[in-house]
């Protein structure tokens, strides 16, 4: 004990301990991760001392519900405003019932098929913050399960950038060692601490090395799994817009879900029914006696506007809910509650949703499709358009060709003069021209605002009324030669390209061959 | 048996029917220890690639008529396969790199590495060099241009190049000056209708000046293309009478009808039908530029005078965009609004102009 408070050697690793007293000593240690963490959370508790009533900004974005457990035991983290808000029980979530259903059933199959087959295999899907982690938490502890969930190690990669271990090869090697006997031991030996005897294996943060395609490794580790696994492993994957990035397609192909019959359950985004529900369960949380001092209510118009504002993601609309309803800003609550114009008569609720802060609003391709071809406008006196055309440029400047021929492809049914499809087809010719100029990367936004804005602004009485949409199309030139035709071109056929044989040949030919046989 | 076109084609540049004191040239160029590489070009059907030929055989013999057709496969860097058809002998390998679309840049390189890296085993023959005929080289992309003006100087010890293009102006000015460039025009009325009875001559037939004169019209000075609307009007209706039915193109005669559907009617439901038909057209391999081209004929024959001049401007601009945008079908289709929106204008002018 003693040498450790009086060390003759400066360990780099004492910044570990997290001692608000090391904390001034660590200052030029600033290299690791875990050295800024401790500066960082030292500011924090300084901050909490010092007013008690900017005690929220102190609020760490990163840290969900998921983190129950862990928080409960430090004294610091326990302010922890979002863990008063996770749910508790079944009935507290807002996850849609049937689905709730779904997953405890699951749970109870695993129950009863433990003695023969234990190692069974769930995946949870569903866009972020519609609460698979929360179901899933809340559930096993209805049931009396434990979690234990996998966390991906970053040590190996420190130690990798530091230049000890030269091959990257080992690392990738490491991890998933590291994986694999989570995986074994965690599904057959219980934690000394916990009291609960059954467990249930969480794997949210997919090892990096399964996402780089490694499909095969993949399901021969879950194949491996089923035969040696003690516990129920539980997936949870966000879904993504992107096909490539999306792992519940990546690495759960429908033939590995049938081969070892993955429980696959999609969740849903939250409905605004039931998020209004919760945000109600919410504020009467808020008016409990130890949140008092913190929050007051918010007006109703706040509380829908933030559920607007969420789109079904209940997580981003607590965060939202905090922020709106603080005591000690009452300057920034109002001006946070910028109410939008609200669109005209679409819905009978107002459609108010908070201006500078909330979710980053990603919209469908079929979403922004609709907004190019039904233009709104404001009702000011300087008529100008609702959705702003750069801003849906910008959120497919991923991928500004598919986009613009998705505008191509149905553009034409919404309109209903040729004037107007002139000027709007002209303004597609000209983006089309620019995104092939490849040597400037900021041709491609500039090519596709100019296909969105000339859309919207041509479109001067849009058709409307609900029309399919449809996919662009894709050319493949393959001309089909019978024998008899291909024997009329003998050797040369191969000489000759598809596009003259399409434009001087190919009828001709037909006809050759045909009065011919 | 063979096609008319094929099967009378000539094989020796001593007999070819016109464009003799090229003939001539060509021959002194064989005689000659080198060969640059060399570019033929002129308008479709006016016998380039016949030339070609006829200069190949002059050099290495009657060999280079042994043809056979061979697949090679290359792989892009993108790891995408891609299988071309190439035809050659022991001396030349003749490649459509267009057909291999986007792709055709790792098709030029690998070939022309592939091909020049291999030295010819026969001492015997005349040339050391092998020779690469690149048909329809101005659809090749500017990368691939690109890519093919350092492998063509690089590998010229062992292999020369024969392009084959349409039109100079599509090529970049460094392949056109690494190139000779030797001129093909096409054949006029006199000498088509010469090739024409010569090769109704052999054929045992008896063909009217008439008919004759009908198909050299309707081919556009294109030999291939009346030798071939020659070929299958005679298996439609022989003997010949001179005022017969000529066989047609069908994307011609499809185009014509797109036309006159477009002067027909001028609104949004109507260009989604025209757009359907421009489809259809480009999946049957139409080449874009000769769509545009039939349009504009069309429309401008159908149209007053006083639009013809707007029509022909607006042609020229989104043609011209065509050339330098990916997608044909967004230009087609903004010319062909852009016809609509004149022509709909001009008609309700003369409306009002008759009112009063």
């Amino acid at each position: 004990m003693t040498a450790k408070k009086k060390p003759w050697v400066k360990s780099a690793f004492s910044q570990l301990n997290m001692t608000p007293k090391a904390s001034p000593v660590s200052a030029p240690y600033k290299r690791t991760r875990s050295g800024r963490a401790t500066t960082s959370a030292n500011v924090g508790t300084a901050n909490v001392e010092s007013t008690n009533v900017r005690k929220p900004q102190i609020v760490d974005l990163t840290v969900n519900e998921d983190d129950e457990e862990v928080n409960a035991a430090t004294p610091i983290v326990s302010e922890n405003w979002m863990d008063c808000f996770a749910p508790s029980t079944s009935e507290d979530l807002a996850v849609h019932p049937k689905k709730v259903g779904d997953v405890r059933n699951w749970l109870q199959h695993c129950e009863a098929m433990r003695k023969k087959y234990p190692a069974q295999i769930c995946l949870l899907t569903g866009p972020a913050g519609c609460g698979k982690t929360a179901t899933l938490r809340v559930l096993a502890q209805e049931l009396g399960y434990e979690l234990q969930e996998w966390i991906n190690p970053t040590d190996c990669e420190e130690i990798n950038a530091l230049g000890d271990q030269p091959s990257d090869g080992t690392y990738m090697g490491s991890q998933l060692e590291a994986f694999k006997s989570f995986l074994l031991r965690a599904s057959r030996y219980k934690s000394l601490l916990s009291a609960q005897n059954k467990r249930l294996l969480l794997v949210e943060d997919f090892p990096n090395v399964l996402l780089k395609d490694a499909a095969a490794t993949f399901s021969d580790l879950l194949d491996e799994y089923i035969s040696y696994g003690k516990s129920p492993l539980v997936f949870i994957a966000a879904d993504s817009k992107s096909r490539m990035l999306n792992i519940s397609y990546k690495l759960f192909t429908d033939q590995l879900k049938a081969k070892l019959r993955i429980e696959h359950i999609s969740f849903n985004s939250i409905a605004a029914t039931i998020m209004q529900k919760s945000m109600k369960r919410f504020t009467t949380l808020m008016q409990q006696q130890q949140h008092k001092s913190l929050y007051k209510l918010p007006t109703q118009t706040v509380l829908d506007s933030i559920v607007v504002c969420a789109q079904g993601d209940i997580r981003n609309a607590l965060i939202n809910l905090h922020f709106g309803s603080l005591k000690g800003a009452p300057s920034m609550v109002t001006k946070q509650l910028n109410v939008n114009a609200p669109s005209k008569g679409r819905k009978r609720k107002a459609t108010n949703t908070l201006k500078s802060i909330g979710r980053d609003e990603s919209i469908t391709m079929m979403h922004a499709l609709g907004r190019v071809f039904n233009p709104k406008y404001t009702e000011d006196r300087d008529k100008c358009l609702l959705h702003n055309p750069e801003d849906l440029a910008e959120a497919f400047s991923t991928e500004p060709r598919n986009f613009v021929n998705f505008i191509h492809a149905n553009y034409l049914p919404h309109f209903q003069d040729i004037a107007n499809v002139n000027s709007a087809v002209n303004d597609l010719g000209v983006a089309d021209m620019l995104l092939q100029e490849y040597r400037d990367e900021s041709l491609s936004l500039v090519s596709l605002t100019i296909a969105v804005r000339g859309c919207m602004v041509a479109n001067v009485a849009p058709v409307s009324g609900w029309m399919p949409v449809r996919g662009p199309k894709r050319l493949t030139i393959e001309p089909q030669l019978t024998p008899a035709e291909q024997k009329l071109l003998g050797v040369a056929y191969a000489g000759i390209s598809k596009r003259l044989y399409a434009s001087e040949y190919s009828s001709f030919i037909k006809t050759i061959a045909d009065n011919t046989k | 048996m063979a096609l008319w076109v094929d099967k009378y084609r000539p094989r020796e540049l001593s007999k070819l029917d016109y464009h003799k004191d090229q003939a001539e040239n060509l021959r002194n160029l064989c005689k000659q220890s080198d060969f640059p590489h060399l570019m033929f070009y002129g308008p479709s059907g006016a016998g380039k690639k016949t030339r070609i030929m006829c200069l190949l055989r002059e050099m290495y013999g009657p060999g280079v008529e042994r043809l056979r057709n061979e697949t090679m496969n290359f792989t892009t860097p993108s790891n995408r396969k891609i299988d071309i058809m190439t035809v050659g002998s022991n001396y030349h390998l003749e490649v459509n790199p267009s057909d291999a679309g986007m792709y055709d840049r790792t098709v030029v390189i690998d070939l022309i590495k592939q091909v020049a890296q291999t030295h010819q085993i026969d001492i015997n023959g005349q040339r050391e060099f092998k020779v690469i005929v690149i048909s329809e080289g101005d659809e090749l992309t500017k990368d691939a241009q690109h890519a093919l003006r350092r492998t063509m100087e690089k590998y010229v010890a062992t292999c020369r190049i024969i392009l084959s293009v349409n039109s100079t102006s599509r090529i970049i000015p460094a392949i056109r000056s690494r190139c000779l460039g030797i001129r093909v025009p096409a054949p006029n009325e006199t000498e088509m209708t010469a090739v024409l009875q010569n090769t109704c001559k052999r054929e045992g037939l008896v063909l009217p000046p008439e008919l004759a004169k009908r198909v050299i019209e309707k081919s556009d000075r294109n030999l291939r293309r009346a030798l071939l609307m020659l070929e299958a009007s005679k298996v439609q209706q022989y003997p010949f009478t001179a005022n017969q039915q000529i066989a047609e193109l069908d994307w011609q005669v499809y185009l014509r009808e797109t036309a006159s559907q477009i002067v027909s009617e001028q609104t949004p439901a109507k260009l989604e039908k025209i757009r359907d038909r421009l489809y259809e057209l480009l999946s049957q391999g139409v080449p874009p530029n000769l769509i545009f081209r039939g349009l504009v004929e069309q429309l401008v024959n159908n149209c007053d005078m006083s639009i013809k001049a707007k029509t022909l401007e607006y042609a020229t601009q989104y043609e011209h965009r065509m050339q330098n945008g990916a997608k044909h079908i967004f230009h087609l289709e903004a010319f062909v609004a852009q016809f609509m929106n004149i022509y709909k204008k001009f008609l309700a002018e003369l409306v009002m102009t008759d009112d009063f």
